[in-house]
């Protein structure tokens, strides 16, 4: 690593503050999808609640079988009479108001265990990500405004004054954040089924997400932001991989006030010095130094020294019209090639050339016919 | 990719995002097409040559609402900058289709940009200014058998 790349700072404007920031190391982590989509869906089932039916359903009644013998299966039956229930079968998976089968407990497994070591993992991973352009676009997230990825916004913007949402809005919309939060309000839609009725009515995109550093920046900005639709905040202390990969996609749009951006070294530290505040953690390493794997093999230092390909590339002509190899000649020396020398030396035509066969002598004749 | 960024390349990006992302459109129809939303996607196929955000270099073309041929283009020398990383050049309804060609061919081709996109680019200006173009009203159906007798007589 020649120079280290940096990140300039922008303003509330969202102009260049002409101060930058070098870019901290959690961003040159690798950016495996695999393991941020493993880490998020256990850590999805983390706040599970759990559910079960009823110990007792379908289990209160008294029915025993009726044995054999009355041309009925024998699957407990309601006892008694003068109602439609007796006689009617009960307890089994298959009849009505009978038990489910498999009643669900309580006592499911619901939570996940995650190694922290792969928790810290996915989270640095999930952080890389967010500060590649072409990753926001897949995500969805409407960012051909902002000047640059990841957006870093000065820290004196924020501050006990800064509690307004009107104002949270405006710096959004002047650092080229505004297409995203209209994206966000025109995505509200009703939830389908039941969660209408369970407190999750409405579903709509994820916005930004604004990044702080509360002991610098104080904690007004969150009230500034909470009413943003689809704006999330979080403390660089606590990032969370539910937000920086909702969904287990990777790519949250993620804006930073510096001294957060600042901070990020502190927390995550780089691959050689550990973190300052996570305990015995290195950052994970890439396993090639040079992911443009492309550009890699088309350099010329690779090309220099790789041996020449063994036999050309062929194609196989399929549907061509069929020659004649005895009239074109092109075609003939395709499929024999000793014909090529058998022209030039003429050998065709030698016995012509030589003439006519001289007649046998005469003896010839006798000595055939001798007795 | 970007030079400086060497966790990341134009290949894993697409790895990451071939099996979905927000362009991505996929039907069962046709036997499970798979389509992009994508504005910098010539042919609106979902495959990584055509795919706009994933590839450094690429070409867009897009008709705008006042009529005109938009042509984007991306830079390849700041990739970290979304704001300033396009660039667009629109010709209006009254340029010459094939001057639009010439200038979406060169813009494409030359200078090592995608000549491979080439054929789509031009391919796509021209499906635009055929769409743009203002429908023609059907002739009116002339008339036959027992109608057309009728209609002689009475000029007569």
């Amino acid at each position: 690593m020649a120079s280290r790349p940096t990140v300039s700072i922008a303003t509330a404007e969202g102009k260049p503050s002409g101060a930058s920031q070098p870019l901290p190391a959690v961003f040159g982590a690798p950016i495996r999808s695999d393991i941020v989509q493993q880490v998020h869906a256990g850590m999805a089932k983390n706040k599970r609640q759990p559910y079960a039916v009823s110990e007792k359903a379908g289990e209160q009644t008294s029915a025993e079988s009726w044995g054999t013998g009355r041309a009925v299966a024998r699957i407990p039956r309601v006892s008694g009479g003068g109602t439609h229930r007796a006689g009617q079968a009960a307890f089994g998976n298959m009849c009505r108001s009978g038990r489910m089968f498999a009643p669900t407990k309580v006592w499911r497994k619901w939570h996940q265990k995650i190694n922290l070591n792969q928790k810290r993992f996915a989270t640095a991973s999930a952080l890389a990500a967010s500060s590649v352009p072409a990753l926001l676009f897949a995500r969805g997230h409407r960012v051909a405004k902002v000047p640059e990825v990841p957006l870093v916004i000065e820290s004196k913007t924020f501050g006990s004054t800064f509690t307004k949402t009107k104002a949270a809005i405006a710096l959004l919309q002047a650092v080229g954040a505004g297409e995203d939060l209209v994206k966000v309000q025109k995505s509200k839609k009703l939830r389908a089924g039941k969660g209408k009725l369970r407190n999750r009515r409405f579903r709509q995109r994820r916005g930004p997400l604004v990044v702080y550093n509360p002991e610098t920046d104080g904690k007004d900005l969150v009230k500034a932001f909470r009413n943003v639709p689809g704006v999330e905040t979080s403390s660089v202390f606590s990032l969370n991989l539910l937000q920086l990969a909702p969904g287990g996609h990777l790519g949250r749009f993620v804006v930073w006030t510096s001294s957060a951006f600042e901070a990020l070294d502190q927390v995550y530290g780089t691959t050689t010095t550990p973190s300052a505040l996570k305990k015995d953690f290195l950052l994970p390493s890439n396993s090639v130094s040079n992911a443009d794997i492309t550009r890699l093999i088309n350099s010329s230092e690779i090309q220099s020294v790789l041996r020449a390909p063994k036999g050309e590339a062929k194609t196989k002509r399929v549907n061509v019209q069929k020659k004649n190899p005895l009239r074109n000649k092109q075609v003939m020396l395709r499929l024999n090639p000793y014909a090529a020398a058998y022209s030039k030396q003429k050998l065709g035509q030698q016995k012509v050339e030589a003439g006519k066969p001289t007649r046998a002598a005469a003896t010839f004749e006798q000595v055939l016919k001798e007795e | 990719m970007a030079a400086e960024r060497t966790n990341v390349s134009n290949d894993l990006i697409w790895m990451i995002t071939r099996n979905q992302n927000a362009y991505l459109v996929r039907r069962n129809a046709g036997g499970g097409s798979q389509f992009s939303r994508d504005p910098l996607n010539l042919v609106n196929k979902h495959s990584f040559k055509y795919a706009g955000y994933a590839n450094t270099k690429a070409v867009g073309v897009q008709a705008t609402e006042n009529g005109d041929v938009a042509v984007t283009t991306k830079k390849p020398s700041n990739p970290q900058q979304p704001g300033k990383n396009q660039v667009t050049v629109t010709y209006g309804p009254k340029t010459a289709t094939r001057k639009i060609y010439k200038g979406v061919a060169d813009k494409t081709a030359q200078n090592g940009y995608r000549a491979d996109l080439r054929e789509e680019a031009v391919a796509r200006v021209s499906a635009i200014r055929r769409s743009q173009q203002p429908k023609k009203d059907a002739p009116a159906s002339k008339a036959r058998g027992v109608k057309a007798h009728q209609a002689a007589e009475k000029d007569e």
